[in-house]
């Protein structure tokens, strides 16, 4: 009855920004970003993209409860870098490895394709000729 | 700062792909991309789904949303939905969710006239747009089965009626689970199984085959391997016998001391040549493994920890998809990728973010210089 709509869950409200960022206010390089109706699908790959930085001190996410739809990044860095920089160097990253993946999977897939399309159409030409042989052959006779 | 990169690029193998599964490895890449692919692959790539429905009759055993409920759940073909709006932000409709860019029209009227029982099935659903219908689970070649009648709604008996109009829209599987196109989603990391050889030739055969029998999955084997050995080390006088390759069966006339210390090696002189029959311990199918663990334990009882090593290797996932039908296996995983990028695309940081943050950095250098 007062239970909230399912869309609730993934739909970000009017008004909301799906990204905030809110600077530490005693380290300096560290910050949280508190992503909007996300979770663990893309919390756990960005923190985890955000450890192959060797400018990246820490990162972490935290989805602070099951009926907050929004889960919170938080990253610290050398003075090398900075929390936006490695936040964006870590989205940009991840991009190119689905690119990748993408067009991996997309041309074994056509590879696959053509090559059992290739193999069928084979395999009716053999068993054609081997009928019409076998016609033939019991004609002659 | 521009041009460094730690981005990685995963390799692929398709292993098998057929309409409704796909076996494949993923490699050079972690358990997040790969748990997070399994995750949008479940809940998030969209299908088309019944999610409305008028009834006009309904005469049947079944109760209106009890049906209602039934209809969601049948699996429409779903090419069409990665292109198509999701009704609630659907401009052509104001929401209403019933335009040809947002939704799907479906009819059903059925009656039983005859004793017998009638089966509404989703043969029985009629649509508005032939390329979004409910999935055939036919054989394709075999055109002349009768056994195929489509998923069964209801059944109805004399004089009952079902008459309904139903809306087909887009969702994904976070919304309600009729939506997920993923009947199944699984990956496991590829295991990696070293057996120490030395340490194996310890065990007698008997013990072989106890330890291999303790596997729960069949991930070994015993193997009798026959070889010529060199007359230097076995070189002294055992019995004949001869041996059978492909099965642990001896059956000559064999000294019975050797068998009674059931060794697993054994020698045989043809031909004035020197045979040694090996039972050698073989990994036959290292991904039955379950990581249970069993082998190990089993090898710890019996007094030899480290007979085996198995490690989980970390960057290389054995991935197995099935489809409900309403997309291809293939096209689940491809459409799993881009869903993937989108939202990634959605948490990047907006202009105005970054904007408000550059001027609080140069007023913190403000206050930190001064
Ligand atoms: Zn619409």
């Amino acid at each position: 009855m007062n239970a909230p709509d399912r869309y609730e869950r993934f739909v970000v409200p009017e008004g909301t920004k799906k990204v905030s960022y809110e600077r530490d206010t005693k380290i300096i390089n560290a910050a949280s970003f508190t992503i909007e109706r996300e979770e663990h699908t893309i919390g756990n790959i960005l923190r985890m993209q955000l450890h192959r930085d060797p400018n990246v001190l820490f990162a972490g996410y935290k989805l602070p409860h099951p009926l907050q739809y929004k889960i919170i990044v938080r990253i610290h860095t050398t003075s090398q870098s900075s929390p936006m920089q490695a936040y964006n160097q870590s989205i940009n990253d991840l991009d190119r490895e689905f690119d990748h993946l993408k067009n991996a999977f997309e041309v074994k897939c056509v590879f696959l394709l053509f090559f059992e399309q290739y193999i069928c159409k084979f395999y009716d030409i053999i068993i054609t000729g081997l009928l019409v042989y076998l016609g033939i052959l019991l004609n002659i006779e | 700062m521009e041009g460094v990169s730690y981005a990685r690029m995963p390799r692929v193998k398709i292993r098998e792909l057929k309409d409704d599964y796909a076996k494949f490895e993923l490699r050079d890449t972690d358990a997040s991309i790969a748990n997070a692919l399994r995750r949008v692959m479940i809940a998030e790539v969209p299908t088309i789904a019944i999610d409305l429905v008028e009834i006009e009759v309904n005469s049947s055993v079944l109760n209106d949303e009890f049906i209602a409920h039934r209809l969601g759940l049948i699996p429409l073909t779903s090419e069409r939905a990665m292109s198509m709006r999701f009704s609630r932000d659907c401009d052509a409709c104001d929401g209403d969710g019933q335009c040809e860019f947002c939704s799907v029209e479906f009819h059903l009227r059925v009656k039983c006239m005859t004793d017998q029982t009638l089966d509404v099935s989703s043969k029985d659903l009629y649509s508005s747009d032939h390329s979004v219908v409910p999935v055939d689970f036919s054989d394709p070649s075999n055109h002349e089965s009768s056994d195929n009648r489509g998923i069964i709604i209801v059944k109805l008996r004399r004089g009952q009626e079902l008459r309904l109009r139903a809306i087909a829209r887009k969702g994904i599987g976070k919304d309600h689970a009729k939506w997920s196109p993923a009947a199944t989603v699984t990956f496991m990391y590829e295991p990696e199984i070293h057996i120490n050889e030395d340490l194996m030739e310890t065990l007698t055969l008997e013990e072989k085959r106890e330890w291999v029998d303790s596997s729960p999955t069949r991930v070994f084997e015993i193997d009798p391997v026959t070889q010529q050995c060199s007359l230097l080390n076995y070189g002294f006088g055992y019995a004949l016998f001869s041996a059978f390759i492909g099965n642990a069966i001896v059956n000559s006339v064999h000294n019975s001391k050797l068998l009674s210390l059931s060794s697993s090696r054994i020698i045989s002189r043809t031909n004035s040549k020197e045979w040694c029959l090996t039972f050698i311990v073989m990994v036959v199918d290292a991904e039955a493994y379950t990581y249970d663990d069993e082998v190990l334990k089993k090898a710890e009882a019996m007094g030899k920890p480290g007979l085996v090593e198995i490690i989980a290797r970390q960057d290389s996932f054995i991935f197995t998809v099935e489809s409900t039908g309403a997309i291809k296996a293939s096209q689940l995983v491809l459409n799993a990728i881009e869903i993937l990028k989108q939202k990634l695309d959605a948490v990047r940081l907006s202009e105005d973010t970054v904007e408000a943050d550059d001027q609080f950095g140069e007023l913190g250098a403000h206050m930190r210089g001064g």
